[in-house]
C-alpha cells in the first residue's frame, strides 16, 4: 500500500468528491461522515436518483392500503389505488405543503388535508377543496394541483420501487444481475408475506456507516463477542474462512459467507446420501436443495450466504429480514427493519421464526444492540477539527483477490473476510455524488471489476 | 388526514382502571402497598445493576412483551399496537430474559460497557384485580438512562404486571410493556423495563 496522504486544514472548506476515495490505496476521507454540504448533495444525486425500496406488495393488501415511507429526507405515501396501482405520493399538499397524511399505515379513501380541507383520490390527484365555486370562482385547474407523484414506481417480484427522477433506467436494469439476486434470494423462499410491525429506530450515525457495516464480516466477533459467547449464533457460520463477493453496477453488492465449489460438491454429495460429516453450511445450504431455486440463483449464487445491499440503503439480511437506512442528517439514521416469511408456514415454523426475528436485529435484538454504539461512536470520529484530516482505512484484501467470471456469467469473488464490498460502496458512492444526471451516470458509473481487485 | 368511513374504532390497550371497589379500605391499602413493595424493589435492583438477583424475582413461565407502537389514524387505533405473537421489540420468556443478563457479564456488551446509570421512576400504581394467587398491577413508568459523558434516552409507557404469590413471595410472571414512542429514538434497547 502507497503511503496515506493527509490533507491539510486549508483543504477543508472544499472537499473534492474525487479525492474523498482513493481508488489506489482504499483510503477514505472520513469527512464524508459529516459534511453538511456533501449531505445535502447525496439526497439530490443519490437518494433523488435511486430506486429507493418503498414495501413489499403484501403490505398493501387492498384499495386504500397505505404505508408511509421517506425518499431521502422527503415523506412519501406508498398507497394502492382503486384500479389496484400502487401510487408513491408525495405527503405535501400543494397549497400550503402541508402533510395530508399523518399515520404511519392504515387504510383510507382519500387523502384529506386538514389544514384548508383541500382533498385527493387514491392516486393523487385533486378530487376537490372547499369554496371551489364562491372563493376559487371555478378557476382553479384541479387537474394540475394534485399531490406530486414519484416519477416511477415498478416492482420486482412484489418488492415496491420509486424514483424521484424521470431519467432513471427500468428498475431491473437499475438492478442488474447482482441486485436481482439480492432479492431473487429472498423471492425464492416462496410467496412470501411481509409481518406487521416494522422495528424502527434512530442512531446516531452517519448512513453510510449504516451502509458499509453490512459487509463486515470482520467485525462479527469482536462487535457481536456476546451473541458468539452466548451461543446466540453459530461462530463457524458468522466468520468462515470462505467468502464470497459480488458486485454489480450503480453500487449493489452482496458480500459475506459462501461455500466454496468444493464446500457444495461435498454437501450435494453428502446430502445423495455419501458418508460425509456435518459442516458450517448444511444448514443454510438445505434451503438450496431445491434444483429450480439452484436454477433461479445461478450456481454462483446458490452458494452465497452473503449480505446483499440494493444501493443506497437496502440491506438484505440473511435472517428473513431487510433494513432501510433512512438518513436523518449526516449525523443521524433511521434503521427500519422489516419481517417476512413465506406464505404457508406450519404455525410452530412461524412462531419461531418470529421468535428468532425479534430476537436478532432491531433496537432491542441481540445482534443489534452493540452495533449503535460502534456506529454512532465512529461517525463522532468524523467531527473532530484535527480527526477529520486523518484517513481511514479499507484496505482489507485489496489486490489480494481475483475476480473471475463463472461459466454460467456469473462473476464472484472467492476470499476470506475482506473489505471488497465497502470499497465498492465508496467509489459507486464517488460515482453517483460526480455525475450531473442519471444519462451523465449511466456512462461514466464505475463497471464491476474482472481480474485482480 | 387522511378518512374513509369505514372501520370500526376499537379502544387501544385498555387503560389502568380505577381500583375494584368491592373490598375494604384495608385490603385495596394493602394490596397496594405489597405491589408498590414489589415494583420499587425491583426497580431499585435494576437500577442498582444486581440483575442476578432481578432474575430472581421472575416466574420461570414468564412472559416479558413489548409490543411495537404505531401512529395511526384514530379510527385505527386498533393498529396501534402490533399483535400478541407478531412481531415485538421483546417477546422474552425466562431463558431470553436470563440471556440478556448473561449478555453483560461475558464481556464485549458494547451498548453496556462502560454500563448505563439507569433510574426508573415507578408511579400511578394500580391494582387491577386481585385474588388469592395473584395481583394484576398496572403503573406508569419512567426510564431514565445516562450514557457516557453526554448520552441520554428516555422512555414513558405503562406496563400491566402480572404479580403470582409463591412460597418466596410475590414474582413477576407476566409483563406488557407500552411504550408511548413508536420510532424508537435510542440507539439500542441495552436496559430492562
Amino acid at each position: 500500500m502507497s503511503e496515506t496522504v493527509i490533507p491539510n486544514f486549508s483543504q477543508q472548506n472544499q472537499i473534492d468528491i474525487g479525492a474523498c476515495y482513493n481508488r489506489d490505496t482504499g483510503v477514505l476521507d472520513r469527512r464524508i461522515f459529516a459534511d453538511e454540504q456533501i449531505y445535502r448533495l447525496e439526497l439530490k444525486k443519490i437518494f433523488g436518483r435511486a430506486w429507493n425500496f418503498m414495501c413489499h406488495e403484501s403490505q398493501l393488501p387492498r384499495p386504500g392500503s397505505f404505508f408511509m415511507n421517506y425518499i431521502g429526507e422527503d415523506e412519501v405515501i406508498v398507497v394502492r389505488d382503486r384500479a389496484q396501482k400502487i401510487n408513491v405520493l408525495l405527503n405535501s399538499c400543494p397549497h400550503r405543503g402541508n402533510t395530508v397524511c399523518r399515520a404511519e399505515l392504515g387504510t383510507t379513501n382519500s387523502f384529506f388535508c386538514s389544514y384548508h380541507g383541500w382533498n385527493f383520490d387514491l392516486d393523487g390527484s385533486l378530487v376537490g377543496m372547499p369554496g371551489e365555486e364562491p372563493f376559487y370562482r371555478n378557476g382553479l385547474q384541479k387537474s394540475a394541483w394534485g399531490l406530486t407523484p414519484a416519477a416511477k414506481v415498478e416492482s420486482y417480484r412484489g418488492f415496491v420501487f420509486a424514483t424521484l427522477d424521470p431519467a432513471a433506467p427500468a428498475l431491473v436494469d437499475y438492478l442488474g444481475w447482482v441486485g436481482r439476486l439480492g432479492i431473487d434470494i429472498m423471492a425464492s423462499q416462496g410467496d412470501l408475506e411481509f409481518l406487521d410491525g416494522v422495528h424502527k429506530n434512530r442512531i446516531k450515525c452517519n448512513w453510510k456507516i449504516a451502509v458499509d457495516n453490512l459487509y463486515d464480516w470482520y467485525h462479527v466477533k469482536v462487535s457481536h463477542g456476546t451473541a458468539l459467547k452466548l451461543g446466540i449464533v453459530q461462530e463457524e457460520y458468522m466468520s468462515p474462512m470462505s467468502q464470497m463477493v459480488m458486485l454489480g453496477e450503480y453500487g449493489h453488492g452482496i458480500g459475506g459467507p459462501g461455500l466454496t465449489e468444493a464446500e457444495q460438491l461435498d454437501f450435494d454429495a453428502r446430502m445423495a446420501g455419501a458418508s460425509g460429516t456435518t459442516r458450517w453450511f448444511d444448514g443454510p445450504a438445505s434451503a438450496r436443495r431445491d434444483p429450480a431455486i439452484r436454477t433461479q440463483l445461478g450456481p454462483v449464487g446458490t452458494r452465497s450466504f452473503g449480505h446483499p445491499n440494493i444501493f443506497p440503503n437496502l440491506w438484505v439480511s440473511i435472517t428473513q429480514q431487510l433494513c432501510l437506512r433512512i438518513p436523518r442528517g449526516p449525523f443521524e439514521t433511521e434503521l427500519w427493519w422489516f419481517n417476512y416469511l413465506p406464505k404457508g408456514l406450519s404455525a410452530n415454523d412461524r412462531r419461531r421464526a418470529v421468535f428468532a426475528q425479534n430476537h436478532m436485529f432491531g433496537p432491542a435484538g441481540f445482534l443489534e444492540q452493540d452495533d449503535g454504539e460502534n456506529w454512532s461512536h465512529s461517525t463522532r470520529g468524523a467531527r473532530g477539527t484535527f480527526g477529520q484530516t486523518l484517513p481511514l482505512n479499507f484496505s482489507m484484501g485489496k489486490g489480494q483477490d481475483v475476480m473471475s467470471r463463472d461459466p454460467s456469467g456469473q462473476s464472484r469473488i472467492e476470499t476470506v473476510v475482506n473489505e471488497h464490498g465497502q470499497r465498492w460502496t465508496y467509489q459507486s458512492w464517488q460515482d453517483w455524488m460526480q455525475a450531473d444526471s442519471w444519462p451523465e451516470l449511466m456512462a461514466r458509473h464505475s463497471m464491476p471489476p474482472q481480474g485482480s481487485v | 388526514m387522511a378518512r374513509s368511513g369505514s372501520a370500526t374504532p376499537t379502544p387501544p390497550s385498555s387503560p389502568p382502571s380505577t381500583p375494584p371497589s368491592t373490598p375494604n379500605l384495608a385490603t385495596r391499602m394493602q394490596r397496594r402497598f405489597e405491589a408498590e413493595e414489589f415494583l420499587f424493589h425491583e426497580a431499585a435492583l435494576l437500577d442498582g445493576r444486581r440483575f442476578d438477583e432481578w432474575l430472581n424475582l421472575l416466574t420461570d413461565d414468564i412472559h416479558y412483551w413489548m409490543p411495537i407502537r404505531r401512529t395511526t389514524q384514530a379510527r385505527e387505533v386498533a393498529l396501534e399496537f402490533t399483535a400478541p405473537g407478531g412481531m415485538a421489540f421483546f417477546d422474552d420468556n425466562k431463558d431470553i430474559l436470563t440471556l440478556r443478563v448473561q449478555r453483560l457479564s461475558v464481556g464485549r456488551a458494547w451498548a453496556e460497557d462502560p454500563p448505563s446509570r439507569t433510574r426508573r421512576l415507578i408511579t400511578n400504581v394500580c391494582v387491577a384485580d386481585a385474588d388469592d394467587h395473584s395481583l394484576t398491577v398496572h403503573s406508569n413508568f419512567h426510564l431514565h438512562r445516562s450514557r457516557l459523558n453526554s448520552e441520554e434516552d428516555t422512555w414513558f409507557g405503562r406496563r400491566e404486571d402480572m404479580l403470582r404469590r409463591t412460597d418466596e413471595g410475590l414474582k413477576l410472571a407476566r409483563r406488557h410493556i407500552f411504550l408511548d414512542q413508536t420510532v424508537i429514538l435510542a440507539q439500542n434497547m441495552s436496559s430492562l423495563f
